[in-house]
């Protein structure tokens, strides 16, 4: 059972760095638009014409 | 629907005869105005054509280069521009405009290349949503005129919020809301593997000092989810003791409080057992709820952003010497003459100076046609100059005007209205009420027969009967609804119309915009030859853009049509041309005949020989509008139409509905009479209704249902949007509410059963903690597995493209 004092603690370490970082992300806009950026990345694709490359 | 090739490439709209064309990427493609062609032309240049192949909605028009310019210089006025700008620490501005027209993730594609490739643009973000971008750039390098100059050439028609927006209410609710969130669910899961451990510990051996940390470990993780997580419902129960009143968050707070002081007594004590993982995950359980209702209640616009889109930001000025002057809307005072446009909206009340027009003030009173004004005639801000342009004297500005004073109507109808407290919640708040009641009778009865296990019991009882089966009863199932709803294209703003859409008895139906739309339809024809009557008629009106002639020629679609000769079109009268070597008119009576004749609002047709047709058009019902009013009469609702028009307009569109109560002329103020009239009978009121002087009436009925394709305040005032073109769905909607209140009583009524049950073994100390949260668990997720039934047998969703892109911005 000793195993618990090591793990516990690092759990609740774990636990308070996810709770950090995810106020973290919430503070930094990564929940103001759940719904524009997921479908961006997938609208990104090379343009198609040789005017557009410059 | 319009085929490809009669649409304007851009913007989707219908073409005009001779449409200009814009060159993208060496190919020519028709469109309908000049704003669309630059806009086109533009997205082109940049390199940005891909646009038009990633989109999966049409643009919005594209306002007219010349106009854009003028308006974005206006901004250079610091009079303007002071409010709108916010300087950061960097030395770099900041603004936050409304972007109209953000119809699908192309456009914030578009919108951040296009803007980004401006020099001194630093940042650039778009919310689809909310219809916002949030702009940071460097001020010696570009302004903000360049920016919505920039904008506006794209197609996007912007207005710079006031600066006190950057920072606004909304995003700091839904922020701390979903911290609130995160710390629960964390909490929850932690707190509820500490439990197991001490559980399984229980029937096996684990050592008294391994116990001791658990517990330990389980008020650690507890303590920041009751005291951040679930200060909510502590503060409304405080605000609704001080207001001396008993909502659901104050049997929710007593239990929180009682739960978790009692397990750390347990804890610091030693020994006994404690709940933390009961207690975090019915703080969880809720706040999941009411993150969901608030993130419905945020996609639904706000007042505030209604009231900045209303009336336009500027006008143009004449000065003395007769030249315009470009100043902001709030700049004018009365006295001052301004110009007005054609296709400008009037920035202020006043008065015609100068030549005649024609407005169209549907939103505003709900009058369905443009109406001629006359020198000397009052003009209302808001309203649209459709035949101009028209030189106004300005004699109310700001709060005076008639527009600010619906505004305001609509603020003090909705602060007004007495919401009814939700049934479930109150049968739910009664409920808690009596556990508590008996848990202390538990605690008094046991500290009398055996002081030492009277807490133990007495926590069992608080703990079996948690009131998280009930509490979690509305919510599961108001928020499966709202799913559902949004899938048929009906989206819910405030949850308690799911219940109030339920039980309404009667419905007002505004008619203008409504139950019609903005065509108007042949209804019939009084004529010898019905067919060569219309191919004539059409023949005279094929080269018109009168919404008259356009009715005539889309009536006469698939008749042979002959080209009309010499056609003429005289203002106030109508058409006169030569069609096969006969001159005809088609026209007012008076004009096609210079004689009255029986009919004065029909529509004649006249040749050499007098009368060949007449022909009554009426406003065209909108799809689904007769569905709509037989479904609701058929559930026994009571239909009604309020209208600000015509009384023999609003009277024919109730004949063929099959309505029989109907008013006409109504103003803003006393439609919302007759809602008070109705709701002192005993009735609870649906409002239907689209327009800005629908307002009022939305905002004091029990469920106000508007219609996205409205005006901005309408939406604002309403309970429920509809999207889409298709009344339809709100019988659909209304099928899927009760359906839902039915779920709603099955889950009370399951709970009431299950604590029945449980509660007097528990007072007896016969449960042991362990079967106790398992008791709370699985009668929560029966209440939640009952809650997905709703949808399951409703009807076919309308799955219409409307639909599909509107689930995109809403749901």
């Amino acid at each position: 059972m000793n195993i618990l004092v090591v793990m516990i603690p690092l759990s609740i370490v774990l636990l308070i760095g996810a709770g950090i970082a995810f106020f973290w992300a919430v503070e930094h806009d990564q929940f103001d638009d759940m719904d524009t950026p997921a479908l961006l990345p997938l609208l990104d694709e090379p343009p198609t014409t040789d005017e557009a490359l410059e | 629907m319009n085929t490809p090739a009669a649409s304007c490439w851009h913007c989707g709209e219908s073409l005009p005869d001779d449409p200009p064309r814009a060159l993208v990427t060496g190919a020519s493609h028709a469109v309908c105005c000049q704003g669309c062609r630059a806009a086109a032309e533009w997205i082109g240049q940049l390199g940005l054509a891909d646009y038009y192949r990633l989109r999966s909605a049409t643009a919005p028009r594209a306002p007219d280069p010349a106009e854009a310019r003028r308006s974005a210089a206006a901004w250079q006025r610091p009079e303007l521009s002071r409010h709108a700008v916010r300087t950061l620490a960097d030395g770099r501005c900041e603004a936050l405009l409304l972007v109209e027209g953000i119809r699908c993730t192309a456009c914030v594609w578009l919108i951040e290349r296009a803007l980004g490739a401006l020099d001194g643009v630093a940042s650039v973000q778009v919310n689809a949503v909310a219809q916002r971008a949030r702009i940071v750039w460097e001020p010696g390098r570009t302004t903000l005129a360049a920016i919505l100059e920039a904008l506006a050439r794209t197609g996007y028609g912007a207005l710079p919020l006031d600066a006190a927006g950057l920072d606004d209410a909304r995003r700091r609710e839904a922020r701390a809301a979903l911290k609130r969130l995160a710390v629960a669910g964390f909490g929850a899961m932690q707190a509820m593997m500490f439990a197991s451990a001490l559980y399984l510990g229980a029937a096996s051996t684990m050592d008294p000092a391994t116990r001791e940390l658990m517990r330990w470990l389980g008020l650690l993780v507890a303590t920041p989810v009751v005291f951040y997580a679930a200060r909510p419902f502590f503060q409304g129960a405080w605000r609704a003791l001080k207001a001396r009143t008993l909502g659901m968050d104050v049997p929710v707070a007593i239990a929180i409080a009682l739960i978790y002081a009692a397990s750390v007594v347990q804890a610091l004590a030693g020994g006994g057992e404690v709940y933390f993982d009961s207690v975090s995950m019915f703080v969880f359980f809720l706040l999941a709820g009411r993150y969901l209702e608030l993130r419905a209640r945020h996609r639904a616009g706000n007042l505030a952003d209604a009231m900045a889109g209303l009336a336009p930001a500027f006008a143009e000025r004449v000065r003395g010497d007769g030249t315009l002057e470009r100043v902001g809307a709030a700049e004018l005072v009365p006295g001052e003459r301004v110009h007005v446009a054609q296709g400008m909206r009037v920035p202020a009340d006043g008065v015609l100076d100068g030549a005649d027009c024609r407005v169209d003030e549907a939103l505003l009173s709900g009058e369905s046609v443009p109406l001629r004004k006359r020198r000397g005639d009052a003009l209302t801000g808001g309203s649209m100059v459709v035949e101009g342009p028209a030189i106004v004297v300005v004699e109310r500005v700001g709060a005076d005007t008639a527009l600010a004073g619906i505004a305001a109507l609509v603020a003090r109808a909705q602060s007004e209205r007495p919401r009814l407290a939700r049934q479930g919640e109150r049968a739910a708040a009664r409920f808690v009420m009596r556990t508590l009641a008996l848990a202390a009778l538990c605690a008094a009865a046991w500290s009398f027969v055996d002081p030492a296990r009277a807490f133990a019991a007495t926590l069992a009882v608080l703990v079996v009967s948690c009131p998280c089966a009930f509490a979690l009863a509305v919510p599961a199932a108001i928020t499966r609804a709202l799913a559902v709803l949004a899938g048929h294209g009906v989206f819910v703003v405030h949850t308690d119309a799911v219940e109030d859409l339920a039980l309404a008895s009667h419905a007002v139906f505004d008619k203008t915009g409504t139950l019609t739309d903005a065509h108007l339809e042949l209804v019939a024809v009084d004529a010898a030859d019905r067919d060569r009557a219309l191919a004539l008629a059409a023949a005279l009106a094929r080269g018109s853009r009168h919404p008259v002639a356009q009715a005539l020629v889309r009536a006469a679609s698939g008749l042979p049509v002959e080209t009309a000769a010499d056609v003429r079109t005289v203002a106030g009268g109508g058409l006169a041309g030569n069609v096969a070597g006969s001159a005809y008119r088609l026209g007012s009576p008076a004009f096609a005949l210079d004689a009255a004749h029986g009919d004065d609002d029909a529509v004649i047709l006249a040749g050499e020989q007098g009368v060949v047709a007449a022909f009554r058009l009426g406003e065209r019902l909108r799809a689904g509008a007769r569905e709509a009013v037989a479904a609701l009469v058929a559930s026994g609702v009571a239909v009604e139409i309020v209208s600000g028009d015509a009384a023999a307009k609003v009277a024919d569109v109730a004949r063929r509905l099959g309505i029989a109560q109907w008013r006409a002329r109504q103003s803003p103020a006393s439609k919302l009479e007759r809602l008070r009239a109705l709701r002192a009978g005993g009735a609870r009121v649906l409002a239907v209704g689209d327009g800005i002087n629908d307002g009022p009436v939305l905002a004091g009925a029990d469920v106000a249902v508007a219609l996205a394709s409205g005006a901005e305040l309408a939406q604002a005032a309403g309970d429920v949007i509809l999207d889409g073109a298709n009344l339809a769905a709100l019988p659909a909607a209304r099928a899927i509410a009760r359906q839902t209140l039915a779920v709603l009583r099955q889950n009370q009524r399951w709970a009431l059963a299950y604590n029945l049950v449980v509660v007097p073994p528990a007072a007896l100390g016969l449960v042991p903690p362990w079967l106790a949260a398992l008791g709370m668990s699985v009668s929560s997720l029966v209440v939640v597995l009952n809650a997905l039934r709703i949808g399951r047998r409703a009807p076919a969703p309308a799955s219409t493209p409307v639909a599909a892109a509107g689930r995109r911005r809403w749901a």
